[in-house]
């Protein structure tokens, strides 16, 4: 009785940890059926280059949640990359204005993970304002507008990033691929990446083992501005353009697809393949609804339910993993079983 | 050895962060007159109390729940908008049914929120943020994407006449109805927090969490309550900025969650929670609302006010939070 | 690790076989290949269909009659101009006008009865929703199976939403672009393509007009111009103004701004520029730039011009009266609800006509049009007019 109860238990349980993968599965079992061409090699290579963006982006996001920290600003540092990628290549050259980027986008990281650990401000706090001053600054370097190249070498690198080259995949996402196999794996396989997740379990105890939190908070930072620049300057590379509102609602989805994919907002767990997963989930259930033609109020209402329905299951499980903490049930069990406690001849 | 109080041994750094806010506002101040001789106006000054009494109101609210310690409420905006159409679409059965139905709104989305965040422990963030998803499909779902007129609505009845005059009503002089409600709101909610029960327990959720638990403080109860006080301040100004913009639409509110909190942090409430009075929260939405006048008064372009508006908050909170641990009040 | 690695291919490759499964089996079929007799019928029917009785919700016809111009030639080097120069702004003006096409899809001249067309908008906003109204009017007199998208102002989700259309491979797609200048690579993907695009509205950079069929929508420069005039004649051409700008990134943060500046530099040469901010469509922030302003400049400011008549009109008002300064001559882009209710109370004095219906309807008629075989100008625009109190109850009941 135990033994299936339990095999039943730990099932679900490991269900519940690999949900992302669940969802996915469902996702692309089900809309094939109910959306008219989703199946398609067209529809999917679609799904996938739109993933591209939000999923390096959500790569230095999730590092920073894992830290136990937030970072608002991936929104706007993505606008910054990609502004500086196309307004600057003019001046700099193409390989020039991207590190410039990049670069520039591992600098808003520092000065955000200077203000949270030199200055002691909540990361929520700190980046709103770094956010505020980043918005400023993009309108006033566009002047409001948007930049352009237009050169024929420009459609020639758009194209060539964009177009597949072998069914599904095109350069853009296998770029992606390799940026999120990177950190997934430096997070997984390397000390210095499993330190991060110390640090955000429980920052004293990294302390006493030798790491210095405040190292690892800055650095996820750094790496959370430059991979959203990454991702902003591929993007507008991919455009051959950028506008001053491309990272409009990019918080708010990365935010959902991180929480969705696993890592937990108190941070020490996490995983960035699981990320950039839930991104693809998100992208292809979206896909779908387009070709179902669901009408946008329709699309905000299931996110909005899906992202509620996997917070409260995580409230839930929390609830359940807090009142069986401490218990140990096998013991129990094997009390309950076991004949009443003899009287032993007690040796006076 | 005489014991080292932080205050006389740093006296200006104590005394600054005894001032606060307010200190700051006075700074303000003075850099205003000098300035623009037009700045210490009474006109002037109410104009500024004008652009930011809507979201004074809505800060008080959300105050609450950052005093929690839950840093935010995501579902403000929404909420918002949501107490605005409904109460429009009421109009046709009065003005006080209208706004009652509107409050009536946000109380219940307010209560849902109790709920999740209070009893469920929900993540506050993730979950307000979905429910502003939520709240904004089924509003664009019932009303099919368009707005709604208070005049249309309320027909032959005057009602609709009313609600538009809700927000432009002169009770005293330049002083509106929408002031009067923030004074209100605001020297309520100081009573609440520092006079009732509830505002230390409050206080003590917001600090120490768990020795509330422990200490018989009823969290659920208690972290719902500070929800549905949002909601309901989100409620009365959403009508407000309804009455004031003459349609009900989907869009009302948009940004006053993040605004919300600037103000809120500006005024000395910590993220943390447990920290902070409403009077600050006041100070920080008044300092807001100076800097953009002064800005504007300088000639500022929009989006340059916006790196100002930023490195300032940020120095602020900073300055603020070194400050507070170079005295020994060390927390986040 | 590696037991999660194997589950996640696993999994991902048996939905990929699933997908590709079914995705095999609902290939979409062909474009019905017409035979040559069914086209001339379909084209003979087409050309018949009359939508001269249509009506937009506030009484007005739903497809106004047209207006062209002809641009004036354009200067050496637009951008060595000052901003004040009406030449300076050439390119944006009067994109699509002298663009050279390049690869634009000859008309299957077939009729218009029953194409499938895809519309991407911009965003969701009440204006959008009577758009999308007129649109389907028109979709509905030719039997056209019509299906609109909306990214919610997001350019990825715009680009996505691009992708998927141009893979169901429909017979025209119609796009308002987010950006002027994003627009030049959406339009060209979609042209690559071989599929007809249109583009609607928002006017795209003038490269991106290369690879479209044409654009039609509200002539913003051109009504900026006119209502400009208007405002001039009533300040008596002399005075201090300031200007409340659209949100930046699409053209009337130009065109509205920058289209009334550079027609007073000639028209009324004594009206001087005081200051142009831009506060967003929010009620509370617009008053309290324009309470600034007269704060700042006092009796030296007459006039505002404001790219919206909803919210930022009403901000203005309130400030205005507040100040006690109801002389101040108000005007703005019309022409919603709000904004006409204020014209009709005194506290506007003039706002700009634009049928959102008709500018939806113009942009599918064009493609009927260009099925039809007939020619499509490179750009159609609809007609201007200046609403004041003398006329607003012809236009009411409002669309939006």
């Amino acid at each position: 009785m135990t033994m299936r109860k339990e095999r039943i238990t730990s099932l679900l349980a490991a269900l519940d940890r690999n949900r992302i993968y669940v969802l996915l599965a469902l996702v692309f079992a089900i809309m094939p059926l109910a959306a008219h061409g989703f199946g398609t090699v067209n529809n999917l290579t679609t799904v996938l280059k739109s993933s591209c963006l939000n999923a390096t982006v959500a790569i230095g996001f999730t590092l920073v949640l894992i830290c136990g920290e937030l970072d608002l600003t991936i929104g706007a540092t993505l606008t910054l990359g990609a502004m500086l990628t196309i307004g600057l290549q003019p001046h700099l050259g193409r390989p020039g204005s991207f590190l410039v980027a990049v670069a520039a986008g591992a600098l808003v990281g520092l000065c955000n993970g200077l203000i949270v650990t030199k200055a002691r401000v909540n990361s929520f706090i700190a980046t709103l304002g770094s956010m505020t001053i980043l918005q400023g600054i993009i309108y006033i370097y566009s002047h409001g507008a948007s930049v352009s190249v237009t050169g024929p070498a420009d459609f020639r690198l758009a194209d060539f990033l964009e177009k597949p080259f072998v069914p599904l995949l095109t350069p853009r996402v296998l770029i992606t691929v390799a940026l999120v196999a990177f950190a997934q794996g430096f997070l997984t396989w390397t000390r210095t990446g499993r330190n991060f997740f110390l640090v955000g379990g429980n920052r004293e105890t990294a302390w006493f083992s030798g790491v210095n939190p405040a190292r690892y908070v800055v650095g996820a930072f750094v790496v959370s501005g430059a991979s959203a620049a990454v991702g902003g300057a591929l993007f507008g590379l991919s455009m051959c353009s950028a506008t001053s509102n491309l990272g409009a609602g990019c918080l708010m989805d990365v935010i959902a697809a991180t929480i969705v994919g696993g890592t937990a907002m108190t941070g020490g767990k996490g995983s960035v393949l699981r990320s950039a997963l839930a991104v693809l989930t998100f992208t292809a259930m979206f896909n779908g609804f387009n070709g179902m033609g669901f009408p946008s109020e329709l699309k905000i209402l299931i996110a909005g339910l899906v992202l509620a329905l996997v917070v409260i299951h995580e409230a839930a499980a929390a609830r359940r993993h807090e009142r069986a903490r401490g218990r140990r049930p096998m013991l129990m069990e094997e009390l309950r079983r076991k004949a009443p406690l003899q009287k032993k001849e007690s040796r006076t | 050895m005489p014991e080292r109080t932080g205050y006389s041994a740093r006296s200006l750094s104590g005394l600054f962060h005894r001032a606060g806010i307010f200190g700051a506002v006075a700074l303000i101040l003075a850099i205003g007159a000098l300035v623009s001789p037009k700045f210490l106006t009474a006109g002037n000054l109410l104009n500024t109390v004008d652009s930011v009494m809507l979201l004074g109101i809505v800060a008080v609210g959300v105050a609450f729940v950052t005093y929690s310690g839950h840093y935010a409420d995501l579902s403000v905006p929404t909420i918002m908008a949501f107490s605005g159409v409904m109460a429009v679409e009421m109009l046709r059965f009065g003005f006080v049914p209208a706004l009652l139905a509107g409050l009536a709104t946000g109380l219940g989305i307010g209560l849902i929120n109790a709920l999740m965040v209070g009893r469920l422990r929900v993540n506050p963030i993730i979950w307000t943020l979905a429910m502003s998803y939520l709240t904004m499909g089924v509003m664009r779902w019932l009303w099919s994407n368009q707005q709604i007129y208070p005049d249309v609505k309320g027909g032959d009845t005057g009602a609709g006449r009313l609600f538009t005059e809700l927000y432009r009503h002169e009770v005293f002089g330049r002083i509106t109805l929408p002031m009067v409600v923030l004074a209100l709101f605001v020297v309520t909610g100081h009573y609440v927090l520092t006079r009732t029960a509830f505002g230390q327990q409050l206080k003590l959720v917001g600090s120490n969490p768990s020795m509330a638990a422990m200490t018989g403080v009823r969290m659920p109860r208690t972290v719902g309550l500070a929800f549905v006080l949002s909601a309901l301040a989100a409620s009365a100004g959403g009508i407000l900025i309804t009455s004031l913009s003459k349609v009900g639409a989907y869009y009302n509110g948009e940004g006053y969650d993040f605004d919300a909190v600037t103000a809120v942090v500006l005024g000395g409430v910590t993220l943390t929670g447990g920290r902070g009075s409403m009077l600050g929260v006041l100070g920080g939405v008044l300092m807001l609302g100076l800097m953009s006048n002064i800005l504007t008064l300088l000639g500022v372009d929009t989006f340059a006010q916006r790196i100002v508006k930023g490195a300032v908050f940020l120095a602020v909170v900073s300055v603020s939070s070194l400050l507070a641990r170079r005295m020994g009040r060390d927390d986040a | 690790m590696k037991r999660q690695i194997r589950n996640a291919v696993v999994l991902l490759a048996a939905g990929a076989v699933l997908a590709g499964v079914t995705g095999c089996g609902k290939q979409q079929p062909a474009a019905a290949g017409v035979g040559r007799a069914d086209a001339a019928a379909n084209l003979a029917e087409s050309l018949k269909v009359d939508l001269s009785e249509l009506k937009s919700q506030d009484g007005q016809p739903l497809l106004l009659a047209l207006e062209t111009k002809t641009p004036p030639p354009r200067p050496e080097d637009p951008d060595t101009l000052p901003e004040t120069d009406p030449g300076h702004w050439y390119d944006m003006e009067y994109a699509g006008w002298n663009t050279a096409k390049e690869n634009i899809p000859s008309s299957p001249k077939d009729g218009a009865i029953g194409k499938r067309v895809i519309a991407i908008i911009n965003g969701d906003h009440p204006y959008l929703t009577a758009y999308s109204a007129g649109m389907k009017k028109v979709a509905e007199a030719y039997r056209m199976k019509l299906r609109i998208l909306s990214p919610n102002w997001k350019v990825d989700v715009q680009n996505q939403m691009l992708d998927e259309a141009v893979n169901e491979k429909p017979d025209l797609i119609i796009l308002i672009a987010l950006d002027a200048k994003v627009a030049i690579l959406q339009v060209r993907k979609v042209n690559q393509a071989g599929i007809p695009i249109i583009l609607s509205n928002m006017h795209p950079d003038h490269e991106a007009m290369r690879y479209a069929i044409c654009w039609t929508g509200p002539d913003d420069w051109g009504q900026f111009r006119m209502l400009a005039k208007v405002w001039a004649d009533t300040l008596n051409r002399t005075g201090g103004v300031a200007y409340v700008r659209h949100a930046p990134g699409g053209s009337p943060f130009f065109a509205r701004t920058f289209g009334p500046i550079s027609e007073l530099t000639a028209y009324a040469p004594e009206i001087q520029t005081l200051d142009m901010q831009a506060p967003g469509f929010e009620a509370a922030k617009t008053q309290q730039v324009v309470s600034d302003w007269i704060m700042r400049f006092g009796d030296k400011l007459v006039g505002i011009c404001a790219a919206d008549d909803s919210a930022q009109a009403i901000g203005i008002v309130e400030a205005c009266k507040k100040a006690g300064r109801s002389d101040i001559v108000v005007v703005a882009a019309g022409n919603s609800k709000v904004g006409m209710d204020a014209v009709k109370a005194g506290e506007i004095h003039a706002i700009t006509y634009q049928s959102a219906e008709a500018d939806g309807a113009v942009a599918l008629k064009a493609g009927a049009d260009w099925f039809n075989g007939l020619t499509v100008e490179p750009v159609r625009y609809l007609p201007k007019h200046v609403i004041t109190r003398d006329d607003v109850e012809k236009f009411l009941p409002p669309q939006w």
